[in-house]
């Protein structure tokens, strides 16, 4: 038995916890004597006998705390060992999860809600001091559905009037990336598919920043953007080896989800990098598509600002009277608001550069859905008069309602057959 | 560390844009009234002006309180699309609405009984009076509460306009009604007790659908137009009498109006919410859209990067 203590009488260290009435008493189960009565001891060998009792049951702080927050409280400590978060972040966790406790509503949800709760309060804390945890992992980690989460999210941060910062995209880069199974040779990813970490965050880095600048991640889930720029960056830095390799497989390798809208920013990540190097002029005459065109993305990430800023302009230039202006001086190379010289671009006389296209977010660039023309609303007062007949097209014949009830009588016959009379 | 970098990059170049505008803003000598809603409530304009000396102490930002204070020519100068404008350009243009307002009658006793009955701040069809509107403004007995962020009518150069997309409403019967009855005898009604304890109940003009209680109350939804869902309420009050039940019509009150619009160019949600971030909520792990709780008038934008808003509340 725990406590190291030994029976007066026979020596035995066989001592049992044992209550009489209300009183507890540590009695020997060899020969019954008893050590020890209740707490207050008469001798000194009586008090070598008396058991630790932790910290949190001596001082009574938990009597006023519910079970169930208790409980509560237990899981986001545990969560926040789990995600080897920093101690001051359980410390402010679980002080999140008590003001939240203090509200009634929260009292009384169900277990499922407060067990999101719990998810809810590490998030906060990691947003707060720029963690990069995604509500991805926190549901997964639960075993909770991301609708539960986000509604007890939302709910907390208004309940308790938070300020939650923005996800920090860069610093989610970098714990992402490093998760990837690609820096150290192994049985499963051959040496050529094996990568620099610094050089591949770099240019992951990189990447995303050139996907922000041109509308790829405003309103999207960020980590399929960052999965997608990992590939391109892993690819890119040994295109001869790699190009075979297709998204789904490198995931696989890496030992990473690949996330469902992965592969249709990979398509709009390679578009912009096109349109980017539609721009160089050692690259024009390549005709690159999008599978050549990742042999050359070092080049386009090292010149990315000038380039987006000649391949695309901004979608509300039209109406802008300077372009008007240049275009009148025959400044017109289809560059509106060049800011760059065209000197430092050798254009062969005679070919033009592709016309920029509108830096634009994905969903405006599509065709514009043909929305039916809605009819005119007419002008109503709401004091009109209404006829009798309009109000008579909804009701039912006396002739209708009988055959009504005779239906629904024989519907439910028809259910209340196969059970036995 | 990077990410800030990045957001000064993204400031400095929408500053070398703006550039051209800034030298030309006069000092605000000419103050242009804001908000003829102000008496009504005071803590709005605490909202606000915390709301101004945040916008102003964020280095290269473009506040309204800068460009708001240009005179009429030069908000031609407005046409130029700085993105990061956008913020502004979309509380304009949501306020666009209420200038109507002001134009239509300049008594003061008057406007604010006009602006207090809010249902009506969200209607299209006064948006065409909005030219005279600035300079009626200016001459408002009313307006001559501190100025927060000046109303300018950048709107005029955008002209969007938001539709109303629905309009939620409830009456009362005043009298009790027995569903199962209705469902029996009326042709465009449902009733299913045991997953909502209403009747769910359809007319075809104008197009909406009701949910008709027990207790003689009524919630009408899918009108497109204050009118539209007080006429609709009222032929489902008629229905009901017309099944033998002493309906009257009473209490009606409009709940909810919902609107839209499209201002036609991408919105940087990131920069938004880092600009106005107490109103701010933008989870795009959660919803593509970002939810701007505005405090005065008392609106829910939704705005999406496409550039279209969807307003809600009262």
């Amino acid at each position: 038995m725990p406590g190291g203590g030994r029976c007066p009488d026979c020596g035995s260290t066989e001592l049992v916890e044992d209550s009489h009435y209300a009183q507890s008493q540590l009695v020997c189960s060899d020969c019954g004597c008893v050590v020890t009565e209740g707490v207050l001891t008469t001798t000194y060998s009586d008090e070598g006998n008396l058991r630790e009792v932790t910290y949190s049951r001596s001082t009574g702080e938990n009597e006023q705390v519910s079970r169930s927050q208790q409980r509560g409280l237990r899981r986001v400590r545990d969560l926040c060992r789990v995600l080897k978060l920093p101690p001051t972040f359980e410390d402010t966790a679980v002080a999140y999860y008590q003001q939240a406790y203090r509200h009634s509503g929260i009292r009384a949800a169900r277990l499922q809600k407060k067990e999101v709760l719990v998810g809810c309060c590490v998030l906060i804390t990691c947003r707060q001091h720029n963690w990069p945890v995604t509500m991805g992992t926190l549901c997964t980690l639960l075993y909770a559905d991301l609708d539960a989460f986000s509604g007890t999210y939302m709910q907390i941060v208004k309940l308790l009037g938070l300020d939650v910062p923005s996800l920090c995209l860069a610093d989610l880069v970098k714990t992402y990336c490093s998760s990837f199974k690609l820096f150290q040779p192994s049985p499963s990813v051959p040496a050529k598919y094996v990568e620099d970490k610094e050089k591949m965050l770099s240019r992951t880095q990189q990447l995303v920043e050139l996907a922000d600048e041109t509308w790829l991640v405003t309103g999207r889930h960020p980590l399929p953007v960052i999965t997608a720029a990992t590939f391109l960056a892993w690819q890119s830095l040994r295109p001869s080896d790699r190009l075979t390799c297709s998204l789904a497989r490198f995931c696989k390798l890496a030992n990473v989800d690949l996330p469902y809208p992965a592969s249709s920013r990979l398509q709009e990540l390679l578009a912009v990098l096109l349109r980017m190097a539609e721009q160089l002029a050692w690259l024009q005459v390549l005709k690159l598509n999008k599978r050549s065109v990742v042999k050359h993305i070092g080049d386009l990430l090292q010149h990315r600002r000038t380039l987006v800023r000649k391949a695309f302009r901004d979608g509300t230039a039209e109406t802008e009277p300077q372009e008007k202006e240049l275009q009148e001086q025959g400044q017109g190379q289809g560059q509106g608001k060049e800011e760059v010289g065209g000197s430092s671009l050798d254009l062969p006389e005679g070919k033009r550069p592709a016309s920029p296209a509108l830096l634009l977010p994905p969903c405006m660039l599509k065709p514009p859905k043909r929305t039916c023309p809605m009819p005119p609303v007419p002008m109503v007062t709401g004091d009109e008069n209404i006829s009798d007949s309009e109000i008579e097209q909804y009701l039912r014949t006396p002739q209708e309602v009988r055959d009504f009830q005779k239906a629904q009588a024989a519907s439910r016959a028809a259910m209340s057959i196969p059970h036995p009379p | 560390m990077e990410e800030e970098t990045y957001l000064e990059l993204y400031l400095d170049q929408r500053a070398a844009q703006d550039d051209l505008i800034r030298p030309r803003s006069p000092l605000p000598s000419s103050i242009v009234p804001f908000d003829v809603f102000m008496p009504n409530s005071s803590t709005p304009e605490t909202a606000f002006s915390s709301l101004l000396e945040e916008v102003e102490e964020a280095s290269g930002d473009f506040s309204s309180v800068d460009l708001s204070f240009l005179s009429d020519e030069l908000t031609q100068e407005n046409k130029d699309p700085a993105v990061a404008r956008s913020k502004r350009e979309i509380e304009e243009s949501c306020k666009t609405p209420r200038q109507p307002l002001p134009s239509e009658q300049d008594a003061g006793p008057d406007l604010n009984s006009r602006l207090s009955n809010s249902h009506s701040h969200l209607h299209p069809g006064d948006a065409d009076s909005v030219q005279p509107s600035l300079e009626k403004s200016t001459f408002l007995p009313l307006a001559s509460i501190t100025p927060m962020t000046p109303m300018t009518s950048v709107s005029e150069c955008s002209g969007t306009v938001p539709q109303l997309q629905n309009v939620v409403s409830t009456a009362n019967l005043a009298c009790k009604l027995d569903l199962k009855k209705i469902a029996l005898q009326a042709r465009n009604a449902e009733y299913n007790p045991k997953r909502f304890a209403a009747v769910i109940m359809r007319i075809r003009e104008p197009r909406t659908t009701a949910l008709i209680f027990s207790s003689g109350k009524i919630v009408c939804t899918g009108a497109r137009s204050e009118e539209q869902s007080r006429l609709a309420a009222r032929k489902f009050a008629r229905v009901i009498q017309k099944l033998g039940f002493p309906a009257r019509f009473l209490d009606f009150k409009i709940q909810n109006l919902v609107g839209s619009c499209d201002v036609r160019f991408p919105i940087r949600l990131e920069g938004l919410v880092l600009t106005h971030q107490q109103f701010c909520s933008y989870e795009p792990e959660l919803f593509p859209g970002l939810i701007y709780r505005m405090v005065n008038p008392r609106v829910v934008l939704l705005i999406f990067v496409s550039g279209k808003v969807v307003l809600t509340g009262m």
